[in-house]
């Protein structure tokens, strides 16, 4: 239980016996007597909501038109190093780094024992350290702008030349039958890629170390990754990595599971979904 | 069962209005008000306790607060989403319970179907996964234990069923279906101290699930939401669990997962009734 959190039952106790207290010692009028036994009513639920909703508390007394501010910052900085982030609470620092999981097998290429065995070093896995650690699978949105782009520009190349082939009178049949082949294939690929989602299943695991300067804590942080990356490697057999950089972004900001490039066609998604559902 | 604080808070503030109750008799005409109140605050601090996924929300909502956790991010009246908007674009967040311990964890039930869950189970989340189409997160804290506190736990757990078993044994009318269940006890904690012989360490553990949904406005974001979270709701079925979305103080507590994680005694203490 956090320091803060029982000063302020004890305070709100404290208040309450003693406002039943005065009730009972000093013979004043019951209406008054009436009144302080609802303040220490009040007081009392005070005390316990406490136990559940210390953090609202106080931004809920700083309270602006009807909206509690729990922070005004933002929710994490990245940190220099850039394979960490780092996290304020009031005086506290905290640091979480993540490590990647890669998975190579699926269940469909599994007979029954070895799925077993499977699940069994899962369970293992999360026994790995005494500290908390956060295990995540993620089904995200692949950005696919830069592939698409990729594709178009070798649409548009196939594309000019079959038509400087076209106008050539020396060019042979069979080259440019062989070009134009090549442009329906990359018009076909640039047809697919667009109509289908893609989409991506990541597995990672995090962890945070609190620490009473940044350095310490992102130092912290990054030995528990290790420790954790060692670990599943030995358990998988396969190679885990500290996450680093705008990827660490994809597992905590949701702007980045669904890049901004592909929201419409998330939305389409969606309405085709909520259509099937009707 | 109750922890050690959750005792602690309760008798605190039902000795206040168990006090009240007391002088009622003091203060008049007043006197049955003063009662019938200190009976409602004790209920009141039951239904916080036990239910406050239901006060919460109904609080935020009659009074239309929102809360702010984090610069650009918004719990809405409604406290069952984290709303943040970017470019125009509105991201709504929102979270599911999971708890699938008996497949992993806790179902040391001797029983033969364990190995089929199991081997089942990545089936199951592979069609999961490929029936999804949208983005999706499963996610599981977990806090390793002390094993030697552990295992003298189950250890003491299974001397009581011990001497339960022998006492009905021995009873002149031994009832058959009392003495099974026993033994189907025992043989569970046999099979949890056999695994931590095995070198396994126990664990206490949050499941939950999130997903998020965009829209061009802060409703049609939150109504896809609902969509994606009822149809991940029916796909995680075939796990025969039951899962229900996240209201109230714990969506703050869950997005705030997202960027770091409470020290251990704090997970304990959350999760004492997932054991």
């Amino acid at each position: 239980m956090p320091v803060s959190q029982r000063f302020l039952f004890a305070i709100f106790l404290i208040i309450a016996f003693t406002l039943v207290g005065v009730d009972y010692l000093l013979p004043i009028d019951p209406a008054v007597k009436f009144l302080l036994v609802l303040a220490a009513l009040a007081f009392d639920i005070l005390a316990f909501s406490t136990k559940l909703y210390m953090d609202f508390f106080i931004p809920f007394l700083k309270m602006k038109g009807r909206t509690v501010v729990i922070d005004t910052d933002e929710p994490f900085r990245m940190a220099p190093s850039n394979n960490a982030i780092v996290v304020r609470k009031g005086a506290d620092i905290f640091a979480s780094a993540f490590v990647t999981i890669p998975t190579y097998r699926s269940a469909t290429e599994m007979n029954q024992d070895e799925k077993i065995d499977f699940a069994r070093l899962f369970s293992r896995a999360l026994t790995l350290t005494k500290l908390p650690v956060k295990f995540g699978a993620q089904l995200y949105v692949i950005n696919k702008d830069e592939y698409i782009n990729n594709i178009k520009r070798k649409l548009d190349e196939a594309e000019e030349r079959y038509q400087t082939l076209s106008i050539s009178k020396t060019a042979s049949k069979s080259e440019s039958e062989r070009i134009r082949g090549e442009v329906t294939m990359w018009h076909n690929l640039f047809e697919s890629v667009n109509k289908v989602k893609s989409q991506a299943l990541e597995a990672y695991a995090m962890t945070t170390a609190q620490g009473g300067t940044e350095e310490e804590a992102i130092n912290l942080a990054l030995q528990q990754a290790d420790e954790i990356a060692a670990g599943i490697s030995a358990i998988f057999g396969v190679q885990a990595n500290i996450v680093e950089g705008a990827d660490i972004l994809r597992f905590i900001e949701p702007d980045y599971m669904i890049p901004f490039v592909t929201v419409s066609e998330q939305m389409r998604g969606a309405e085709v979904g909520q259509q099937q559902a009707v | 069962m109750m922890d050690e604080q959750t005792i602690i808070y309760i008798g605190a503030a039902s000795f206040v209005a168990l006090f009240v109750m007391f002088i009622a008799p003091s203060l008049g005409e007043f006197g049955f008000a003063a009662v019938i109140l200190a009976i409602l605050t004790i209920v009141l601090v039951f239904i916080i306790n036990y239910a406050d996924f239901v006060i919460f929300p109904i609080v935020t909502t009659i009074f239309g607060i929102k809360i702010m956790p984090a610069s650009g991010y918004i719990i809405p009246k409604s406290a069952n989403a984290v709303v943040k908007y970017v470019n125009g674009i509105y991201y709504a967040t929102g979270y599911l319970t999971a708890n699938i311990y008996n497949y992993v964890f806790s179902a040391e039930s001797v029983d033969e179907t364990e190995n089929i869950k199991l081997g089942e189970s990545l089936d199951k989340w592979e069609r999961i996964v490929m029936s999804a189409g949208f983005p999706f997160r499963f996610n599981i804290i977990s806090v390793a234990e002390d094993v030697q506190k552990y295992r003298d736990e189950l250890e003491g757990k299974r001397g009581v069923l011990e001497v339960q078993l022998s006492k009905e044994m021995s009873s002149s009318n031994p009832n058959q279906l009392t003495i099974q269940d026993l033994q189907r006890k025992m043989n569970v904690l046999d099979a949890r101290i056999n695994r931590l012989s095995g070198g396994e360490r126990p664990i206490d553990a949050l499941m939950y699930i999130d997903t998020t949904a965009v829209g061009v406005s802060e409703k049609e974001a939150m109504d896809s939401l609902t969509n994606q979270l009822n149809h991940l709701q029916t796909l995680f079925n075939s796990f025969d669990l039951s899962i229900t979305r996240v209201v109230g103080r714990e969506v703050f507590h869950l997005f705030t997962f997202n960027y770091s994680l409470p020290e251990a005694t704090t997970l304990r203490t959350i999760f004492s009734s997932q054991r």
